[in-house]
């Protein structure tokens, strides 16, 4: 019984620095790198206001280690790492800052980000609660050689050419009756966030940025996501995608056992890191439907930076904010970390240009920045994603229920849920 | 003849029971390309998954962990159940039927209607990432209660007469006459106590979020289920032999009390 | 004085880890609560919804067959094997000591490596399919067969334990009750069946119960395995609470799964105690 007294005191979770403030970084390492060198950069410029960083605590998601540091009111009082769509969830119980009340807010973000992307960011309450940081747009990552076999020069870009492609490339390579060769995959997991990597990506290309919901309304029942599930259908029925879990298995993109797959710039790191030798690779667009024109959107992966209600300074915490993302330290963030900083004109900017030159591999994703769309606000967007997602395993994974009906049960369900 | 055919199915019955753990830890050992091929021995031993595990997760924090909280559950349940159950079978007093009625009520009481309460009383109490939230709620079980309950009946009531005439008081009672005469229960509910709380992972899961604070089979599973692990499946069964280590090495050299202890409970039921 | 005393820790601790509990999931199931912002009364809404809602029942319909697959498996096993260990047979302790070996292992490596061997395209099972050339099955993707497969993992877990016990039962029975049966003609059928069964009928209604509280308890096995899919179709009722408590936070509505699922079981332990009580008693 005495460990139990004890252990309270050790396990101190409100670590009070209570002068300083607190930043918490994601629990990534290059992130981490990062923000240790912002704090000690402005550590030095600042020595009488200090900030004091560390990584989110490490839990099954930072969402959920957030969402407990919320509860217990041990939240810090910057995070950068904030999913934007968590964001209308917190700032409808109070717990983060209306940063557009603070002094010179509207300015800076006007001059850092268009007006699609500052609608995207606003509030139902015509309040901004975060400003947008990185984005990781998700894209199409196909092996060179494998495509080249099948006749390729590059990746496929509409439906019938990537169907094409799962044809030529399906093979059942050890004769055992069973096909081992994908043209790509998808998890098969029916995990709402799984749909931000496949479904969502599809739906934003073919419909040139839609929405899911707007304005608390279910506007996703249209023909697009019914392309989208038909397309996908189409997949998993002639098994050019398997519906069997590859992510229990060795990397199966490396092996050749797939030909392409959809992920962001972080992979780079990841298979630089661990590919053979003569493994090329490259990105392109996620696939679009035939009769599709104009540019292919596809998802940001936003995260945002926002200020906790706990703190007890807000203007010291947006100066160190603005701060982290100037331009300079933005080129930073690119370098150290291989994550493109969401601001207006990346790509044509100068003074990125350098940059791109050399991490020539990182330019399809900065031509990319310009079209992507991040989640739609909504308090109950997870819902809304795992209704959709119960409706793609029966539609698209498993062929149960036509592409129209599960739409129209998709959207029912979602009525329901936004009445 | 027949006997034979016996041997064959029972060492079928064996092989069953047993191959699965030692395919799993030949494995843990194998080069990540041979795992899919795999049915005896690699063709060489690699440290690499064991190295991925230890640099991805705090797998010997959570070892730690999952001691410290277990250690501390069986103690109190070992203590707690002595005195009630003690109280229940030696002392008189008004409203020991009644509590011997709540006891069995709460045996009966399905966890899926406390579940949640009980975690907002933590999120109340400022207990979430704590190890009270591990430990507390788990130091009264009514059935070591009712365990020490029927085995101090049984004891002569000539000891604890001969104790109280030498002064001692209720507690020197239990720990000096009871307890050295009650090794088996001691034993029986210890055991099935640290092995139910060193198992458990539905409750850590839900009121423990910080890695620094889960227990073993928590952090294995998760590593499990989520994506740290890189889809590199040595890694995670290097994890899993981790997580199966200490209580398949204690079985191997107690496996008598083992077997024992959970026959002899499941016989009370 | 002192027996209050002793007793009070309990009280206290049932007060606060019971009692409360209890009353205040009643009361939680009238209102909607994430956690971060204020509770909201809204009256039956929670029970209404719950009348309506697919995967509840879905869950309920998995927890069946579950058991379904679960309990006569496990009993039909368990006593074959207690059966030939109850022969006069060496090593009986080397063999016990093996078939107990699941149950002590965590469930968490027990499920990590089924899940394993349950991989489609190589996991050993497959693997051993294809060798004696008969199809590849979908063990854990094919909706239909998801299920069975997770309660063949939970048996081959468990069975120890029902192994030892029925051992214990069947050393219980007097050796002259086989030898009275034998002189009388009796097969080694007819011996099991009028000797041997209304014996161990206690250790069988046990493993009833327990195998039945167990299958109730679903959890680590489909949130590992599955997450609960393919169609749902290993989606526990447990599992289910979990994702509405502890994943999207609807408090309120979970609070209510589990208090309609604890009334439930409940109604199943007692039926089963009375009918089945009755008719062997």
């Amino acid at each position: 019984m005495i460990f139990a007294a004890i252990l309270p005191g050790c396990s101190q979770k409100r670590d009070q620095r209570s002068e300083n403030l607190v930043y918490w970084s994601s629990n990534n390492q290059n992130e981490i790198e990062f923000a240790n060198a912002m704090v000690s950069e402005w550590n030095r410029r600042h020595p009488d206001q200090p900030i004091h960083t560390q990584p989110v605590p490490e839990g099954q998601s930072s969402e959920e280690v957030i969402l407990a540091a919320v509860v217990g009111k041990t939240t810090p009082d910057i995070y950068s790492n904030m999913w934007q769509g968590d964001v209308e969830g917190y700032a409808r119980a109070g717990a983060i800052v209306p940063l557009d009340t603070l002094p010179g807010f509207n300015e800076f973000l006007a001059e850092r980000c268009d007006s699609a992307v500052i609608a995207e960011v606003t509030s139902s309450d015509g309040h901004i609660y975060q400003i947008p940081w990185k984005i990781n747009p998700i894209m199409l990552i196909y092996n060179v050689k494998e495509m080249q076999s099948i006749g390729f020069a590059r990746a496929p870009v509409t439906y019938s050419q990537f169907l094409e492609a799962g044809k030529r490339f399906q093979e059942d390579r050890d004769g055992d009756g069973y096909v081992d060769r994908w043209i790509g995959y998808a998890n098969v997991k029916v995990t709402w966030w799984l749909r931000l990597f496949d479904f969502y990506p599809f739906y934003l290309a073919a419909s040139n940025g839609g929405h899911l919901i707007q304005n608390n309304k279910v506007v996703f029942n249209n023909q697009y996501a019914v392309e989208v599930f038909r397309f996908l259908r189409t997949l998993y029925k002639k098994n050019y995608f398997t519906r069997e879990r590859l992510d229990t298995r060795s990397d199966v993109f490396f092996a050749g056992d797939i030909a392409s797959k959809f992920t962001s710039p972080w992979e780079i790191t990841r298979i630089e890191r661990y590919k053979s030798q003569n493994f090329d690779y490259g990105f392109s667009q996620i696939p679009t439907p035939d009769s599709h024109r104009g540019n292919v959107y596809t998802y940001a992966d936003p995260k945002n930076m926002v200020i906790f209600s706990t703190t007890k300074n807000p203007l010291l915490a947006w100066q160190f904010i603005k701060f982290m993302i100037s331009k300079e330290n933005d080129l930073r963030l690119l370098e150290m970390t291989h994550q493109l900083p969401r601001r207006r004109n990346l790509f044509r900017d100068a003074f990125f240009a350098e940059f791109f030159a050399r991490n020539p591999r990182m330019i399809p994703f900065a031509k990319q920045a310009k079209y992507v769309r991040g989640p739609d606000l909504s308090p109950v967007l997870k819902e809304i994603f795992d209704i959709i997602s119960q409706e793609y395993e029966a539609c698209v994974i498993y062929g149960v229920k036509s592409p129209e009906k599960a739409i129209q049960d998709a959207a029912r369900a979602a009525r329901l849920l936004l009445m | 003849m027949k006997k034979i055919l016996f041997y064959i199915l029972l060492i079928f019955g064996a092989v069953a029971f047993t191959y699965p753990f030692f395919w799993m830890i030949s494995a843990s050992f194998a080069p990540e390309t041979e795992i899919g091929k795999l049915v005896f021995l690699p063709s060489k031993f690699l440290l690499y998954s064991y190295r991925q595990v230890f640099a991805k997760i705090p797998i010997g924090r959570a070892f730690l962990n999952s001691l410290l909280v277990s250690a501390s559950v069986t103690t109190g349940v070992l203590i707690f159940g002595s005195m009630i159950g003690y109280s229940l079978s030696r002392l008189r007093f008004r409203g020991r039927d009644l509590i011997f009625y709540i006891i069995i009520f709460t045996m009966t009481l399905p966890f899926q209607i406390t579940l949640i309460p009980q975690y907002i009383l933590m999120v109340k109490f400022h207990w979430v990432d704590t190890y009270l939230a591990l430990i507390v709620p788990h130091l009264m079980n009514a059935f070591a209660i009712l365990i020490f309950r029927q085995h101090f009946q049984t004891i002569p009531q000539v000891l604890i007469d001969a104790a109280r005439i030498d002064g001692c008081n209720e507690f020197q009672i239990i720990f000096r006459v009871l307890w050295p005469n009650s090794i088996p229960a001691l034993v029986t509910v210890g055991i099935i106590t640290f092995m139910t709380s060193w198992n458990d992972v539905l409750w850590p899961l839900i009121v423990i979020r910080d890695d620094k604070l889960m227990t073993m089979p928590q952090l294995v599973a998760l590593f499990a289920v989520g994506g740290r692990a890189e889809s590199q499946l040595g890694v995670k069964l290097a994890a899993a032999t981790l997580l199966a280590a200490p209580i398949v090495l204690a079985y191997l050299f107690f496996q008598k009390y083992f077997i024992q202890s959970m026959a002899t409970t499941g016989l009370k039921e | 004085m002192t027996p209050y005393l002793l007793v009070s820790p309990y009280i206290l601790f049932f007060l606060v880890f019971v009692a409360f509990p209890v009353i205040f999931s009643a009361v939680l199931t009238l209102h909607r609560w994430n956690i971060i912002a204020p509770m909201k009364f809204v009256g039956l809404h929670n029970f209404i919804r719950l009348f309506q809602d697919r995967m509840f029942f879905r869950s309920l319909l998995n927890t069946m067959i579950f058991l379904a697959v679960h309990i006569p498996l496990q009993i039909i096993v368990a006593l074959f094997f207690a059966e030939m260990l109850n022969q006069k047979i060496k090593f009986r302790k080397f063999f016990r000591a093996a078939y107990f070996l699941p149950v002590v292992v965590s469930g968490v490596v027990v499920t990590m490596l089924w899940q394993q061997l349950y991989g489609f395209d190589s996991g050993l099972l497959n693997r051993l399919l294809i060798h004696l050339g008969l199809p590849k099955i979908g063990w854990l993707s094919n909706p239909r067969i998801a299920m069975p497969s997770i309660a063949l993992v939970a048996t081959w877990k468990n069975v120890g334990l029902y192994i030892v016990l029925f051992l214990v039962g069947l050393q219980s029975v007097p050796e002259q009750q086989y030898e009275a049966a034998r002189l009388e003609g009796a097969t080694h059928w007819q011996q099991f069946w009028f000797v041997t069964f209304p014996s161990i009928n206690p250790t069988i209604f046990m493993v009833l119960v327990l195998s039945t509280i167990g299958g109730f308890s679903l959890f680590i096995e489909p949130y590992i395995m599955t997450g609960g899919g393919p169609l749902n179709s290993t989606l526990s009722t447990i599992l289910y609470i979990y994702k509405e408590g502890f994943f999207y936070y609807h408090l309120g509505y979970a609070t209510t799964v589990g208090f309609a699922f604890a009334v439930l079981i409940l109604l199943v332990v007692v039926l089963q105690r009375k009918f089945i009580e009755k008719e062997y008693a």
